[in-house]
């Protein structure tokens, strides 16, 4: 008899047991995993509380500073660091700590917004697009490289143009929906190669509908890649931000934002002698773009099933 | 065995009330696209014509090689892949052409276990929400009620009940296997079509699963389409068997038949690679020569004639189709061809 034969003559089904049984010990979800490994990972720890700590602050600037972050003070004008005015005043008398602050909050709202949207809106269509293939896929991914062959940074400067007081939020509206597009290539390529997996299959077997099936099945499956995703995006929106209000299509001039305080400092007079006035949002931008892709970088190796930690 | 053979009124199938499932002719082609233009150049036949039917309680094996199209019959059998051509009929109902709800709603009557007991639980789910999901699908029933069924499947099939709280990376392949077969299981369904339930787990523990498929049979009442590339697995399972080629069926007959005497050269190659115990009997193995071709491109008439030992030169032209040579035997071949 063969090895198979022999055995299902020989041995009745062991109860509670297979060969190669583990011991018991309490569940633990992927996510638990993921979490405990980013716990360890120094730099993104170090990220997170440094972003969280910028947030705080920006968000409770009218609490932490009593000036007027529009206010003109003639007196002010290009002042120095001083006991009373710790990062000085740039060329419109305006404090510059107040000023970074109120900053902070507009260049936050507007990257955790875009990002939000951006990301919404690309892991509605790339799931939906991927999950269901064929006919719908064609359609949805023909709008897709139509939109992303719109030239978007030309569309904002030709929107701020026309409309010359937009706000920050005719900003995020743009920015978001016309940005979603290679998030929602990533999202669908992702979903695409894990919907290969039997247990899609098993799922639709069992009768679970379709939205479920991406509710349910599809998204924790694609959200290490969704989460990566939004951080690089993050980073891009604040970046994006910035060099819109630099080249002075983005927030409105009277907004302080990163961006704009960045681009009062235009000139070289300012940049080579009045360095409070460029320095303190620059060091803003790029501690919270390098704090934001070390968190990147942690999830990535959290979700990352061989890395080591 | 009385067999009572009725008329359908509204779809006009012939129905034999000891038939669970009826499939006939079915295709499953995946189209193949290539070039810069994404052009369509031909087609994957990856099943090709197979009819087969299965009766209540019983279990039909069916055997091929890898990449013979076994499980896109499953699946295509289970409305999971869309066929290309063909008809299912499912308990006396075309199920063909159901889609949607209706379709959502038959599916509790057949299920299916997986080929791949690593791939096919999600990595997310928690085991207790694996096995309950299928019956909260269909119905309300109470937070409570869900875990004492669950946990009375978890035990049904050989895990623990506190195995409700974990996830599926803490359990080896035959303890998934189950956690597979208990998912399957929950929805009382008649018919399960299982998928190389066991090419993936070792030796010793396939025929702890393919003991507690044989006993959950009984229990359950259950009609087995198991799928094999192995015609040894599949002889202590199955009551009659089918064997595939390059999406064709060569062959269907009652076990026996086809171990003692069977007919195609292909399936007298299959069983003459079954290890002989007894040494004192000599048996002449068959060893084919070249590779299985490509469903891609399969070969003119019967698509074995390129390996085939007895090879005529009409093989090249016709293709055979399935007749009854003996009392519950059926096989492609033109050597059995009269004219
Ligand atoms: N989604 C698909 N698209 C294109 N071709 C496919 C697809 N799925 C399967 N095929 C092809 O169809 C053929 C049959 O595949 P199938 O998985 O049914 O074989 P199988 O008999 O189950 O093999 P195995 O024993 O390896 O599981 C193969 O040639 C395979 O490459
Ligand atoms: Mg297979």
């Amino acid at each position: 008899m063969d090895p198979v034969s022999r055995q299902l003559h020989e041995e009745p089904t062991p109860p509670n047991l297979d060969a190669n049984r583990k011991p018991i010990k309490r569940g633990q979800s992927q996510w638990m995993i993921a979490r405990r490994r980013l716990l360890h990972n120094v730099p993104a720890m170090i990220s997170i509380v440094f972003l969280f700590i910028v947030t705080v602050l920006s968000l409770s600037a009218s609490i932490l500073t009593d000036i007027d972050p529009a206010r003109i003070n003639p007196m002010l004008i290009d002042a120095k660091p001083s006991a009373e005015h710790w990062l000085g005043a740039d060329n419109a008398g305006r404090d510059i700590v107040t000023m970074l602050l109120y900053g902070g909050r507009t260049s936050l709202l507007i990257g955790f917004s875009c990002t939000a949207i951006i990301i919404f809106l690309g892991t509605l269509i790339g799931t939906v697009s991927g999950f269901y293939g064929g006919k719908v896929d064609s359609i949805l991914m023909r709008f897709t490289d139509f939109m992303m062959n719109f030239p978007f940074l030309v569309f904002v400067i030709v929107v701020k143009t026309i409309f010359i007081d937009t706000g920050v939020l005719a900003l995020i509206l743009v920015i978001g929906f016309l940005g979603w597009t290679g998030a929602a290539r990533v999202v669908r390529s992702k979903v695409m190669s894990e919907k290969e997996n039997e247990y899609i299959l098993s799922a639709i077997s069992i009768g679970t509908k379709p939205s479920k099936v991406m509710l349910k099945h599809l998204l924790p499956n694609v959200m290490s890649t969704i989460i990566v995703q939004a951080t690089l995006l993050l980073a891009s929106m604040i970046v994006v931000e910035t060099g819109l209000s630099f080249i002075g299509f983005g927030v409105p001039p009277d907004v302080p934002s990163w961006g704009n305080m960045l681009q009062t400092a235009r000139n070289p007079g300012t940049l080579s002698e009045k360095w409070w006035i460029w320095i303190p949002p620059g060091l803003a931008i790029t501690f919270t773009i390098l704090s934001i892709n070390f968190i990147g970088e942690g999830f990535k190796d959290a979700f990352n099933p061989k890395s080591s930690k | 065995m009385s067999q009572q053979v009725q008329l359908d009124e509204k779809k006009d199938i012939h129905v034999d009330k000891e038939v669970l499932l009826e499939v006939r002719n079915l295709k499953k082609y995946y189209p193949v696209h290539a070039g810069f233009f994404k052009r369509k150049v031909g087609d994957v036949k990856a099943v090709d014509d197979i009819s087969l039917t299965l009766k209540k309680g019983e279990t039909f094996g069916l055997v091929g090689e890898s990449g013979c199209g076994k499980s896109t019959a499953g699946r295509t059998i289970l409305r999971l892949t869309e066929s290309t051509d063909g008809q299912v009929i499912f308990d006396g109902k075309d199920i063909t052409n159901l889609s949607g709800s209706l379709l959502r709603e038959k599916r509790q009557d057949f299920q299916m276990v997986f080929q791949d007991p690593y791939a096919s639980l999600n990595p997310k789910m928690m085991v207790g929400h694996l096995v309950d999901e299928p019956i909260r699908n269909y119905t309300n029933k109470s937070h409570k009620q869900l875990k004492t069924e669950v946990e009375e499947l978890l035990e049904r099939v050989g895990l623990r009940a506190e195995d409700y709280f974990k996830y599926p990376h803490e359990f080896s392949g035959g303890q998934r296997q189950r956690i597979g077969i208990a998912r399957a299981l929950a929805l009382n369904p008649k018919l399960i079509v299982a998928d190389e339930p066991v090419s993936a787990l070792d030796v010793s523990i396939q025929s702890q699963v393919l003991n507690l498929l044989k006993e959950l049979q009984g229990e359950f009442d259950l009609t087995y389409l198991f799928i094999a590339h192995d015609l040894s697995v599949v002889k202590h399972m199955s009551d009659r068997i089918g064997v595939m080629y390059l999406g064709h069926m060569v062959e269907v007959g009652d076990k026996d038949a086809i171990y003692k005497e069977p007919l195609h050269p292909y399936t007298q190659a299959l069983t003459s690679a079954i290890p002989e115990p007894d040494p004192l009997i000599k048996k002449e193995r068959i060893i084919l020569e070249g590779d299985v071709p490509s469903p891609q491109n399969p070969p003119t008439g019967c698509v074995f004639h390129t390996r085939c030992p007895v090879a005529m030169p009409k093989c090249k032209e016709i293709i055979p189709q399935l007749k009854e040579v003996r009392p519950n035997q059926q096989v492609a071949c033109l050597l059995y061809d009269k004219e």
